[in-house]
């Protein structure tokens, strides 16, 4: 069948124009704004590295990508780790499979202000039940909304709590698109569990384990929403992240330039925390070629 | 040896409760608290006998009249973003799916790579572009964002259930005298209606329940409801949970159950996006 280039074109314009227009093209203009001094109102004016400069030597930044980095390192290794402990946990065949997905699905629905009321609510400390079974249990309580520890300690438990629907279901899809066979082959030669899931399972779930791994980090690099609706970075700043400083610098203290400098740090940042995980899936594709 | 199997059963018992408690009792605990009278929200453990009250939603509805206009809000801009987003998705998901070429694969590439652009970044440079269009605080805007950050995730889900539909059936079209369009239209996309639902999924999901560009790009007309159950939160005074929960339910109910309903095309849509995208 032959086509003319107007009608491809025709059928990519759409994506390919929503794209260009509210992502590369606003991209590529904050790089011009990031080398610019820059507020409502007033013309920018050139001054090369100087917001760079500026943001690099700013503790605030430091702290935020701090913050950012552990947390982002916490929730997605928690996320993989007991994704796939459930993943595994669904496929040695449960009673009620349907409604039992449907169960753990559910937090994929829940908004993060939704989310936020919740998980606010369990771990209040006067009337929090979370909070009283841990009284009751002796265990310290969680203090988030005056502790920086337990701020982001509350953060982590709630970003796992949304996201792990998702993880879980790419490595539950994978696991049961390892062939039965290889499971048969592994018990006739009379492999323990262990083994199994050491030769069999955890080398086929590599590649979905990597891809899971990947679209979270790049994603929970954004982080905001649950940090400025718990915390709002406070108190005094310490629970900032690198999208709630972005948007401070943006929208609270007018320097474009400087936000728009942080935007590129934080291209930079998931580029680097998603890179090893890149070469690794990278490396798994052309083993598989 | 029986005795070890009666023990794999028991751990596997444990973990499962373990997995519901996590995943349901915070949303339960709301659900149910949001009809209860206020003196038994605080009851620990949890009293699950109790007479339903809808008091809180009363309440809501006196003092947050904005609540309600702001989930019409967000109806709006749920439905246009989707339409928006399914109706490029196919288009671009069909290319993909049937035309080769070094210019056709470096845009699909493109596609995936814009992706790792964070939002918040595109909304400093959108901010006063928005302005200047008076396209600030408008549904159109809001569900222009939505569709443009599931048009890459729909585009590769749409190519892998357009892959599935033999080539054949164009051909068959063209010879009966179809153009491309019209082939896409008429013989593609009933066929691919599963994966329009999948992607349909993710966008309504998404854009009903997304926060950061509402939170930016909309003041009063075009506000949606997280913002509005936000500024609850904000207000909150520590003791009245009974209208947070009211309100926290009435955001929530309706794409849970839609999730619900959906499951099948949401998990057909996430591992077809996933692994092949």
């Amino acid at each position: 069948m032959k086509e003319s280039l107007a009608t491809r074109l025709a059928l990519l314009a759409p994506a390919q124009g929503m794209v260009l227009a509210v992502l590369l093209v606003p991209a590529l203009y904050l790089v011009w704004l990031s080398f610019q001094t820059s507020s409502f109102g007033l013309a920018p004016r050139f001054v090369g590295w100087e917001n760079y400069a500026r943001i690099l030597a700013d503790g605030y930044f430091w702290r935020a990508l701090g913050n950012t980095a552990l947390i982002v390192l916490v929730v997605v290794h928690v996320e993989l780790l007991l994704g796939l402990g459930m993943a595994l946990l669904f496929a040695s065949g449960l009673p009620m499979q349907r409604l039992l997905l449907a169960c753990v699905l559910a937090p994929y629905a829940v908004s993060e202000v939704a989310a936020v009321v919740m998980w606010r609510y369990l771990f209040d400390p006067e009337v929090g039940h979370v909070t009283y079974a841990l009284q009751a249990l002796g265990l310290p309580t969680l203090d988030w909304a005056v502790s920086p520890a337990h701020g982001l300690t509350m953060v982590a438990l709630l970003s796992v709590w949304l996201h792990l629907p998702f993880t879980f279901i790419i490595l539950y899809a994978a696991r049961l698109a390892v062939p039965m066979e290889l499971y048969e082959a592994a018990r006739i030669d009379g492999a323990s569990p262990w083994q199994v899931f050491r030769r069999v399972t955890l080398p086929l779930l590599v590649p979905a384990l990597l891809i899971a791994a990947l679209f979270r980090l790049i994603f929970a690099f954004r982080l905001f929403s649950e940090v400025w609706l718990l915390t709002s970075g406070g108190p005094a700043r310490s629970t900032e992240v690198v999208a709630v400083y972005l948007y401070l610098e943006a929208f609270r203290y007018n320097s474009f330039g400087a936000a728009a400098a942080t935007g590129w740090l934080m291209v930079l940042g998931s580029l680097l925390l998603a890179a090893p995980y890149l070469w690794r899936l990278g490396k798994a594709q052309k083993a598989d070629a | 040896m029986r005795s070890g199997r009666l023990f794999i059963r028991l751990g596997k018992a444990v973990a499962v409760a373990l997995i519901l408690l996590w995943s349901l009792a915070p949303i339960a605990l709301i659900l149910s608290s949001s009809i209860k009278p206020e003196r038994e929200i605080f009851a620990f453990p949890p009293s699950i006998t109790f007479t339903p009250t809808f008091v809180h939603y009363e309440a809501l509805w006196e003092r947050w009249p904005d609540f309600f206009h702001a989930l019409v809000n967000s109806l709006i801009v749920t439905v246009l973003a989707t339409v928006l987003a399914v109706a490029a998705s196919l288009c671009s998901g069909y290319a993909y799916s049937r035309f080769r070429g070094h210019w056709i694969d470096s845009s699909a590439l493109f596609l995936i790579a814009v992706r790792l652009i964070p939002p918040i970044v595109c909304t400093l440079p959108l901010f006063p572009v928005a302005n200047a269009l008076g396209l600030q605080d408008t549904h159109a805007w809001l569900a222009a964002l939505y569709a443009t950050f599931f048009v890459s995730l729909g585009t590769f889900v749409m190519r892998a259930f357009i892959d599935q539909i033999p080539k054949e059936l164009d051909e068959a079209a063209a010879v009966d005298g179809a153009g491309r369009l019209r082939t896409l239209f008429r013989v593609v996309a009933p066929l691919a209606a599963q994966g329009m639902l999948a992607v349909a999924v993710f966008v309504i999901v998404y854009a009903w329940n997304e926060f950061l560009f509402a939170f930016i790009f909309t003041s009063t007309r075009a506000r949606t409801a997280p913002l509005v159950l936000a500024e609850i939160v904000g207000n909150f005074d520590g003791v009245e949970w009974g209208v947070l929960f009211a309100a926290a339910s009435v955001q929530l109910a309706p794409v849970l159950l839609f999730v619900w309903v959906m499951q099948k095309h949401l998990v057909a849509g996430l591992t077809a996006g996933a692994t092949k995208g």
